[in-house]
């Protein structure tokens, strides 16, 4: 009989019935732990995230697992390092999600891996959690199982934006970046941002970060009549010479911007201390200090949980840390609640509202992925810091 | 005003100078232009940190340690970059194997340096004052090293035989004179004014992996303005590049300065694409 091509699609059709009616699930299943991939850089350049967040991620699956798993499953932690590489980590991600068949994707945990990564993770159907800012990484069309259990580029610099309109009452504003990608981009997306709050933007403009001196530019603010400077960076080198800049000028306009603002190595090229005042940056309500000097009842007792557990938090961010923690938990409820199913942990995530982390307080729907509220989405006092965390900028209503 | 245009352009223009008799000093010696020059400034202000800051040595120790890692980068770019394309000079081979290397050295530092500017120590303890020591240092480290070198090419025998190979390579051997040994010292030196450089304008520049590029670009305009090779128009070119270059931040601002710069560059490499300092040099046919 020859083989026609009819035959030939029968036969596959048959075949293919077959595969989708299933094997029989082992009967180990039941019993099999639940595996979460994890793509943190802990080495390369951009490792000190990574680092702070592989701590909480570790304590919240040892957490889980002690008292017993989910539903008698341990969970089972695959992680692997991205070195702070985009292309390790779609090698990784592609090894997690073919080879290990991990339940759920955590990470990577910066933009630039996150965004050569999340493709492949979508390809292959697993629900992907990512902590990054970066605005296109969210899209629920081409990215159906990617949520952000993070702000956004555009809370981040709305929030900013609404502290100094809102909250300072400051009308004339200036905004400069620096010319990287980042920079521009920032510049270019929270001007209009600041002038449809009704502020007059009265000087905007991008320096090359290796400029040694920033003078000229910080004058022409002045003249402007700037009563706040938002900078847009993630160069310390930049900031700080900003930052030394107002000091020698004697100019004491609060700087208000993103969290590198706050940082150990914008300090440490600090001329004098003084110079950090009125500096305010990015950073999260639940992990921020109120003007009594205390943390939200949630965080406290995170904070004892770590001490508790001797992990170490004064040599980086307390945020990063919980929100390490909190991936593992939202996990395991996911599972608890839906099961393995990738479909299903999807499905239950979008119906996630309010979810209580110690990070924030997350809400998904079909529509949209970013799950991180506006109004935990604050500023804070750059020369505060104590403990991995820092006070809540002056005048932000309790 | 005009104070912070002076002592910012004198500083950077200092800084430019030397980094411009770097590409000359390494050019002079091989034929060979070497764009390891920015990364041995970069390499000056993240050796004195580390030296300084981290390991917390004395400032003249640190001073010496980062002039002899300064020399023995100059030695390595040599061996590695600059021996094995000799052969074949006229194939402009150099341009990849030394901006390779720079590449090279840029990285490393990333890795294990840092991505982040670090603090560079103040130098000297001095309070701070209009013209401050980091405005001053770059200017003293430029004038030291040219006085330096014109004591060297003009009165001793090694500084004769260095311009001797510099003017004709085939004949300075045939005289009996240690060509490849002058070389790989002349590149030592440059090692080390490279790494002065860094050294001497790191409180203005920071121990950032990052300047690397940005002195490579800044350093090669004084060479070309100067006339390649010539150390006084070097000088010369570098102080006009940084005093100009300074001028435009105040006057434009922002991105526009880099472009009034690169501008100007341009029109006067037009107009004498010999350089300003050069005369035309006459070509056999």
């Amino acid at each position: 009989m020859p083989i026609t091509r009819r035959h030939v699609l029968a036969g596959s059709a048959a075949a293919t019935a077959t595969v989708a009616s299933g094997f029989a699930r082992p009967a180990i299943a039941a019993s099999e732990p639940i595996k979460i991939g994890f793509l943190p850089a802990l080495t390369g350049p951009s490792s000190s995230t990574g680092v702070a967040i592989n701590r909480g991620t570790i304590l919240a699956v040892d957490e889980i697992n002690k008292a017993g798993g989910v539903n008698g499953r341990q969970i089972e932690l695959i992680t692997r390092d991205t070195q702070s590489d985009p292309t390790k980590a779609v090698n990784a991600t592609a090894e997690l999600t073919q080879r290990d068949h991990v339940q759920v994707l955590w990470g990577p945990l910066n933009s630039g891996e996150a965004l050569a990564a999340t493709p492949l993770g979508a390809r292959a159907g697993v629900p992907q959690l990512d902590p990054c800012w970066v605005d296109s990484l969210i899209d629920v069309k081409k990215y159906p199982r990617a949520f952000r259990v993070a702000p956004s580029n555009q809370q981040v610099g709305g929030a900013a934006n609404h502290y100094v309109v809102d909250v300072l009452k400051v009308n004339k504003v200036a905004v400069i970046g620096d010319t990287t990608g980042y920079g521009t981009a920032s510049v270019e997306a929270y001007v209009p941002m600041l002038k449809a709050k009704g502020a007059n933007v009265v000087y905007q403009g991008d320096t090359d970060a290796s400029n040694p001196d920033l003078k000229p530019e910080l004058l022409r603010m002045r003249d402007a009549g700037a009563e706040a400077i938002m900078p847009w960076s993630v160069n310390a080198g930049f900031l700080a010479r900003i930052l030394n800049t107002r000091g020698e000028m004697g100019w004491d306009v609060p700087v208000v911007g993103q969290t590198t603002l706050g940082s150990g190595q914008t300090k440490a090229l600090l001329e004098k201390p003084e110079n950090w005042a009125k500096v305010y940056q990015n950073n999260f309500r639940p992990c921020s200090y109120d003007a009594s000097g205390k943390l939200p009842a949630r965080t406290a007792e995170f904070v004892d949980k770590l001490r508790a557990n001797k992990i170490e938090m004064g040599d980086t961010l307390l945020w990063w840390i919980a929100i390490g923690y909190d991936i593992p938990h939202l996990v395991a409820t996911a599972v608890r609640e839906a099961g393995t199913d990738p479909a299903a942990i999807t499905a239950y995530l979008n119906s996630v509202k309010n979810y209580p982390g110690v990070y924030g307080t997350f809400s998904w729907t079909a529509e949209q992925h970013n799950g991180y509220p506006d109004d935990e989405v604050v500023m804070c006092a750059a020369d505060s810091f104590r403990d991995g965390a820092f006070n809540l900028a002056p005048g932000y209503s309790a | 005003m005009l104070l912070s245009i002076v002592s910012y352009g004198l500083a950077m223009g200092g800084i430019y100078a030397l980094i411009g008799i770097t590409y000359n000093v390494m050019f002079t010696a091989s034929r060979v232009f070497s764009f390891t020059a920015g990364a041995l400034g970069m390499l000056g202000g993240v050796m004195g940190s580390l030296f300084i800051f981290r390991l917390g040595l004395p400032v003249v120790v640190g001073f010496l340690a980062t002039l002899a890692g300064g020399a023995i980068i100059g030695v390595i770019t040599e061996l590695v970059a600059v021996r094995p394309v000799l052969k074949s000079l006229e194939q402009h081979l150099y341009v990849l194997s030394t901006l390779a290397f720079a590449l090279m050295i840029q990285q490393f530092t990333a890795i294990e340096w840092s991505t982040e500017p670090q603090p560079f120590p103040r130098l000297l303890a001095l309070p701070r004052g209009a013209f401050d020591q980091q405005f001053w240092l770059p200017v003293l480290a430029c004038a030291a090293t040219v006085f330096g070198l014109e004591l060297l090419y003009r009165h001793t025998l090694v500084g004769r035989a260095f311009l001797a190979i510099a003017e004709d390579n085939y004949a300075a051997r045939a005289l009996g004179l240690p060509e490849r040994r002058l070389r790989m010292a002349s590149y030592a030196m440059a090692g080390m004014i490279g790494a002065l450089a860094g050294f001497a304008g790191g409180e203005v520049l920071l121990a950032f992996f990052a300047n690397e590029p940005m002195l490579n670009f800044y350093g090669f305009v004084p060479v070309a303005l100067g006339g390649i090779g010539n150390n006084r128009g070097a000088v010369i070119g570098g102080f006009a590049l940084g005093l100009f270059q300074q001028a435009a931040n105040y006057v434009v601002g922002g991105v526009f300065a880099s472009v009034a710069v690169f501008a100007v560059f341009i029109i006067v490499l037009l107009a004498r694409p010999e350089g300003l300092t050069r005369a035309a040099a006459a070509r056999r046919v």
